[in-house]
């Protein structure tokens, strides 16, 4: 028992070991931003997979923890323990004000709620150009360090959003085995229910909201580091959008599928975007295939696979 | 190896006759090994969706003609070109023109059209030290996010908006200016380089409007215009803004009452002119690029030879950059192993180029240039053609202010 459970991580840090040792500069920079924004829809996930909560301001949390980050940075250095700590603090708080506002709506209009909620907060990125840049972001960030070691190049950016993916992806598991996860799953599926046995929906999903709040802002502290820069885009409603997207091809509620499907879209914008100006026809294919073939995301469709090939 | 053997030529050509033809032969040899073993790379990051496709495949073509008139090779090199799309998002920028360094290996960098993006790469590229030849015209790239390794053969906003300034105050209204334009960076400095130098010089600014990038209906703002009674509308719009808010222009019926004077991509010859009848007649823009500007007339000729209409500024600008990137390799033999030197070579003398001859300012990398005071005029043809009133010589822009 404690050996399989050990096995998955220790698997993951030999393939990380793997990875950092054997790719270029460029590669492992891309599969930092691909580590970094799958662990941002790995927390919508939470949202989504196991609460039903289809939120469309994800990147606001996101995002805003990346400027805080990042202006953070410029006043007092970038160490990695204050800029996680910035990151998740502010992940966190944005959550609780988001929470506020779209949790008293359900389905659609807490969709559209966190929608607005999300544009409000890009209106303020792109509009106090005195802190955050406007329109031209945020540019001149020092390298990330821990005490007297740089962590600028790409190696180690690498491996911290590898090792932060890792937790995320335990911290996630765990939440969704606890009482707080099985109680939000509850939500979902019986609310009436569930407040029949004296939960109170608001405070259930607040609390989740919180958990990917504060894992959304971890991996949004690190995102600036990655490009040295951090734009309104990064904020802005197409990238939670585009997080949903993300998270639909990879698999809904699968957790580990949050990062598959962030590794092809990102993969398909990247290499097919260089062969074709028409890149974004092949992410609508592959959408629209993803939805009727495997309705379930690449990750369950990929475990059934594996599956099939065991039991013949 | 053939590198060296190119250095060490030049010396050896001074010891005598058999130095010289011992130099003659290597030459002979060193070359066509270079063109075969060492391709060069050029990358080119640029907008080929969202809101700057049509500038983006503009400048593609601009490029790609001065490539085709060049038989692909630079200074005997075989020359592959790759071109990236950077939707106008800097994260995106920034991704692509790391693909091309660390990927693609290129040898050199080239292209940008939004100023979001040539700033967000000006540290990536600095930091990988990639030759850069950023064509975004944000007034901080040639100011304080200059760069050894950027170098600028286009305009800056404030040469733009300064030398419309200029032209205003002395031949148009000495006060009562309205100025309009885009709420977006390159918007604000359009127009705020106007407006300092329309003070500077005197004359006094009335209200200034704004509306967001991307906006579809001008009619309040026209009213206001129009109850204003300026003596003069100063204004910035770019791409399909441009076009709404000359076609309402007219409509509003402003046109020909009220001069407007503007930037030069208000009044883009081959994006916004063709679109707007003639709703812009009798406006004037100051303008690094003219279709009657001499200097340009070999350009437009094999532009047009191509199939394509008058050239605009994103054509002319991607053309102007593969004529300075030319001539950067020729001045040094091809090799860019040497930055430093490739740099001084482009520095010792200007450039000839469809923009006019093209001297470089050795503080930051930043091309001088001719700007034309253009009126939009009826052509023979009965079209609308961007005519020189005036040029204002040599403009340079004020730098890294000490």
């Amino acid at each position: 028992m404690s050996l399989s459970r050990l096995a998955l991580p220790m698997a993951g840090l030999a393939a990380m070991a793997a990875v950092a040792a054997l790719s270029g500069d460029f590669q492992l920079r891309f599969l930092a931003e691909i580590l970094l924004i799958g662990t941002a829809v790995l927390s919508l996930d939470l949202l989504i997979g196991f609460g039903g909560l289809i939120s469309l301001g994800h990147a606001a949390l996101f995002g805003s923890a990346a400027y805080a980050a990042a202006i953070a940075a410029q006043h007092l250095g970038a160490s990695l323990p204050v800029m996680l700590g910035i990151g998740i603090a502010m992940g966190t708080a944005v959550a609780a004000l988001m929470g506020l506002v779209i949790l008293r709506a359900g389905s659609l209009f807490l969709l559209i709620l966190a929608l607005l909620f999300g544009q409000i907060v890009w209106e303020i990125c792109f509009h106090w150009r005195e802190v955050t840049g406007g329109a031209d972001g945020l540019r001149g960030l020092p390298p990330l360090s821990l005490g007297p070691w740089a962590l600028g190049d790409a190696r180690s950016l690498f491996v911290l959003a590898g090792l932060l993916a890792l937790g995320s992806l335990g911290v996630a598991r765990s939440f969704v085995a606890s009482p707080l996860g099985r109680a939000l799953i509850g939500t979902r599926e019986q609310p009436i229910r569930m407040q029949a046995l004296g939960y109170t929906l608001f405070s259930v999903r607040f609390r989740a909201l919180l958990v990917a709040g504060a894992m959304a802002g971890a991996a949004g502290s690190l995102y600036p580091f990655v490009n040295l820069y951090v734009g309104p885009q990064s904020v802005h409603w197409t990238l939670s959008a585009t997080m949903i997207i993300m998270l639909v091809i990879g698999g809904v509620g699968s957790l580990w599928g949050a990062f598959l499907g962030t590794a092809v879209y990102l993969a398909l914008q990247t290499y097919v975007g260089a062969w074709t100006d028409r890149w974004q026809l092949c992410v609508g294919l592959l959408f629209v295939l993803t939805v009727l073939v495997m309705p379930q995301g690449l990750a369950s469709g990929f475990l059934r696979l594996t599956r099939k090939g065991r039991t013949p | 190896m053939p590198k060296h053997c190119q250095n060490d030529i030049r010396p050896g050509a001074s010891l005598g006759r058999r130095g010289l033809l011992a130099g003659a032969a290597a030459l002979g040899l060193a070359r066509p090994a270079i063109a075969q073993a060492q391709p060069l790379r050029i990358g080119m990051v640029t907008s080929l969706s969202g809101p700057f496709t049509a500038l983006g495949e503009s400048m593609r073509a601009g490029m790609q003609l001065l490539l085709a008139q060049s038989g692909q090779a630079i200074a005997g090199r075989r020359v592959e070109f790759l071109v990236e799309d950077d939707q106008a998002r800097p994260e995106e920028g920034v991704r692509k023109a790391r693909k091309l360094i660390g990927q693609d290996r290129v040898d050199l960098l080239c292209g940008v059209i939004s100023s979001g993006v040539a700033l967000a790469l000006r540290d990536v590229v600095t930091e990988a030290r990639m030759p850069t030849f950023l064509l975004g015209s944000a007034n901080d790239l040639a100011r304080k996010a200059a760069s050894p390794f950027i170098l600028r053969p286009t305009k800056t906003n404030w040469m733009l908006g300064d030398t419309a300034a200029r032209w205003t105050y002395e031949k148009v209204s000495k006060s009562k200016v309205l100025t309009v334009g885009s709420d977006y960076a390159a918007g604000r400095e359009y127009i705020g380089d106007f407006a300092e130098g329309y003070r500077r010089l005197g004359g006094g600014i009335g209200r200034q409007l704004w509306t967001p990038l991307g906006s579809a209906d001008f009619g309040p703002l026209l009213t206001t215009i129009a109850s204003e009674r300026p003596e003069v509308v100063y204004g910035f719009f770019a791409g399909s803004d441009a076009v709404r808010f000359l076609r309402q222009w007219k409509e509003y019926r402003l046109a020909g009452r009220v001069p407007l004077v503007g930037t030069g991509a208000f009044f883009d010859q081959e994006d916004v002119l063709p679109a707007v009848g003639d709703a812009a007649l009798g406006a004037v823009n100051t303008f690094h690029q003219s279709p009657t500007a001499p200097a340009s007339a070999a350009f437009i000729e094999a532009y047009r030879a191509t199939g394509k209409p008058l050239p605009g500024e994103f054509s002319t600008t991607g053309y102007v950059c593969g004529q300075v990137i030319k001539a950067a390799l020729e001045r040094s033999n091809g090799d860019l192993a040497d930055w430093e030197k490739t740099r001084a070579g482009l520095f010792a003398a200007p450039v000839e180029t469809a923009f006019g001859p093209m001297p470089f300012d050795p503080r930051n990398g930043q091309a001088i240039l001719d700007i034309h005071v253009n009126e939009v005029k009826r052509g023979e043809d009965g079209r609308m053609v961007n005519t020189v009133l005036h040029t204002y010589r040599q403009v340079r822009d004020p730098g890294i202010p000490a």
